[in-house]
């Protein structure tokens, strides 16, 4: 039975046009393991004279590289002094090492290794700030938010920052296809392959919205499963238990209406407008009727400040507020 | 490292046009191989810079045939090499590197199509096996080759707009309003076409996928 088994009918047998009785050879040759080798060698040739779609290599090679790269275990910090072999000329740089190793050490004992080797931007309740990153990256952060990245280096490897609360990002193609990391403080970690999008990590929960590009969200607690790769107008909520949904949205660019000073509200109840004056103004808010909590609003109004955001929530649900200092109580 | 480069054109112009002897093709194939294991004395970049040289494009073309997504189908074979990278299995395989490879993919592919059709609204995560099993059975071999021809033939025998639709929607990744404008159609028709290709490849691709796991 061997001997028929050639190359002609293993393509034919590949393009589905054999007949039953030749499968059944096929299957009795493939239960010698020692003709595997040759069953793939054959699929190899067969798909590469039927190819499907063309790809490129070198693409895929310097991508999976550089992924790779990325995650060898590596100190970072000391990268940044030792790749610039301009600063060790032979006089001195003995003593540059040694100033070096000083610092360091200076700024391991009094914790201030964080704050030298990486810059953060906090934003105050009520504001929103646009920080322009060296790799010409946009990110605009919502109140109350902070975004911390390297200050030295930035771009040369993986772009990494790690956020908490609320920003938008407009990430810039690099050249050498340097990938663009979000971190969120709960693990869900945001790869960019593309764009365009929102992040959203909160007490509450954590939430990706992209508007275009292409986006794989990965938990690090799991670096092992899968990423989950995101398509425009996705929509992607982690709850407190660390479950991820999917939901599509036909206007992502409600999620970042922030950013152009305004609130939208679809269906919004009262209870997560309390959530998100706590969140962005700081207040401490007070629902009296359970069942006011649940009643929702729909609709997009300008929000400049907190006084604007509060009367127009008063107007919408046509209720009461008192308010003292920063304590807000919602009332019939 | 110019050798390489005469090797794999060499044996991809073979079918094209098709003038060499098998025993000839034999020792090309086997050379890609040699050629590998040598860059990977080189070095492990080297190495598997020969790698994707050699295997990713017909991997990433047979991928396709489960999937029909071009990113997810570059995603499924960059993942792959990734994991063969990661866990240094690169230098202890008995198998060639092409079988490893073959099979790590279709693997793969199979799972995520399974996963995607089975749960398109929830997401948990899809149950990868990332092991390569060491002796695949005939039966499991057969199966997914079957079940490559049986998606294509699905796919063949939609109707003509529908087949059009969803090779746009997939395969091209437009948006179902996106494609609504270029052809000139109501969004709900556009999505109805949609279910009605899904429906059928999910009829195609989980019928089977019971017997696939007794099996397995």
């Amino acid at each position: 039975m061997e001997d028929i088994i050639v190359k002609n009918l293993l393509f034919d047998y590949f393009a589905g046009q054999i007949s039953p009785l030749q499968k059944k050879a096929i299957e009795a040759w493939l239960q010698n393991p020692n003709n595997h080798e040759q069953y793939y060698q054959w699929l190899h040739e067969w798909e590469l004279a039927h190819l499907q779609a063309p790809a490129s290599w070198q693409d895929a090679f310097a991508r999976t590289q550089e992924r790779v790269s990325q995650e060898a275990p590596e100190s970072q910090p000391f990268l940044a002094v030792s790749r610039n072999p301009g600063w060790w000329s032979y006089y001195n740089h003995k003593m540059v090492a040694a100033i070096v190793l000083i610092t360091l050490i200076g700024a391991s004992v009094f914790g201030l290794k964080g704050v030298i080797f990486y810059k953060t931007i906090q934003v105050g309740y009520g504001q929103t700030q646009q920080v322009k990153l060296t790799d010409g990256s946009l990110v605009t952060l919502n109140a109350n938010s902070s975004l911390r990245f390297p200050r030295f280096g930035f771009g040369d490897g993986t772009r990494t920052v790690e956020l908490t609360g609320e920003a938008d990002f407009q990430v810039q193609h690099s050249p050498l296809n340097q990938r663009f990391v979000v971190v969120t403080p709960k693990g869900l970690q945001v790869t960019v392959l593309g764009t365009q999008f929102t992040v959203f990590a909160r007490q509450r929960r954590s939430q990706i919205t992209l508007r275009t590009g292409k986006v794989a969200l990965q938990m690090s607690q799991t670096p092992k499963s899968p990423s989950i790769i995101m398509k425009p107008g996705d929509l992607v909520t982690m709850d407190n238990s660390g479950k991820l949904t999917r939901a599509h949205t036909a206007n992502p660019e409600i999620q970042s209406a922030w950013k152009h000073q305004r609130i939208t509200l679809d269906r919004t109840s009262l209870k997560e407008i309390a959530a998100i004056l706590q969140e962005n103004y700081g207040f401490q808010v007070e629902i009296k009727d359970p069942e006011l909590a649940n009643r929702t609003a729909t609709g997009s109004f300008p929000a400049h400040n907190a006084d604007e955001v509060l009367d127009m929530i008063t107007e919408l649900f046509d209720i009461n507020l008192t308010r003292q200092n920063n304590k807000i109580v919602f009332k019939d | 490292m110019r050798p390489v480069e005469h090797f794999s054109v060499s044996e991809t112009s073979f079918h094209k046009g098709s003038s060499l002897r098998h025993d000839e093709l034999q020792s090309i194939v086997v050379d890609n191989e040699h050629l590998i294991r040598v860059a990977f004395t080189e070095s492990t970049n080297k190495g598997f810079e020969a790698l994707f040289r050699i295997y990713y494009q017909a991997l990433f073309s047979h991928a396709l045939r489960f999937v029909y997504t071009k990113e997810k189908a570059e995603d499924i074979v960059c993942e792959v090499f990734h994991d063969f990278w990661k866990s240094n299995s690169f230098n202890s395989i008995q198998i060639t590197y092409r079988a490893y490879l073959y099979a790590a993919v279709r693997n793969r592919a199979y799972s995520y199509i399974r996963h995607e059709l089975k749960e398109e609204r929830s997401m948990t995560s899809p149950e990868l096996s990332e092991q390569v099993p060491s002796a695949e059975s005939p039966q499991l071999l057969i199966e997914y080759d079957e079940l490559f021809q049986r998606i294509e033939s699905v796919i063949h025998n939609l109707p003509p707009q529908c087949q059009r639709i969803f090779l746009l929607s997939r395969f091209e990744g437009k948006k179902n309003h996106e494609i609504a404008t270029e052809l000139g159609l109501a969004l709900k028709t556009v999505e109805a076409h949609m279910a009605r290709a899904l429906s059928d490849l999910r009829k195609a691709v989980l019928a089977v996928g019971l017997l696939f796991w007794l099996v397995n």
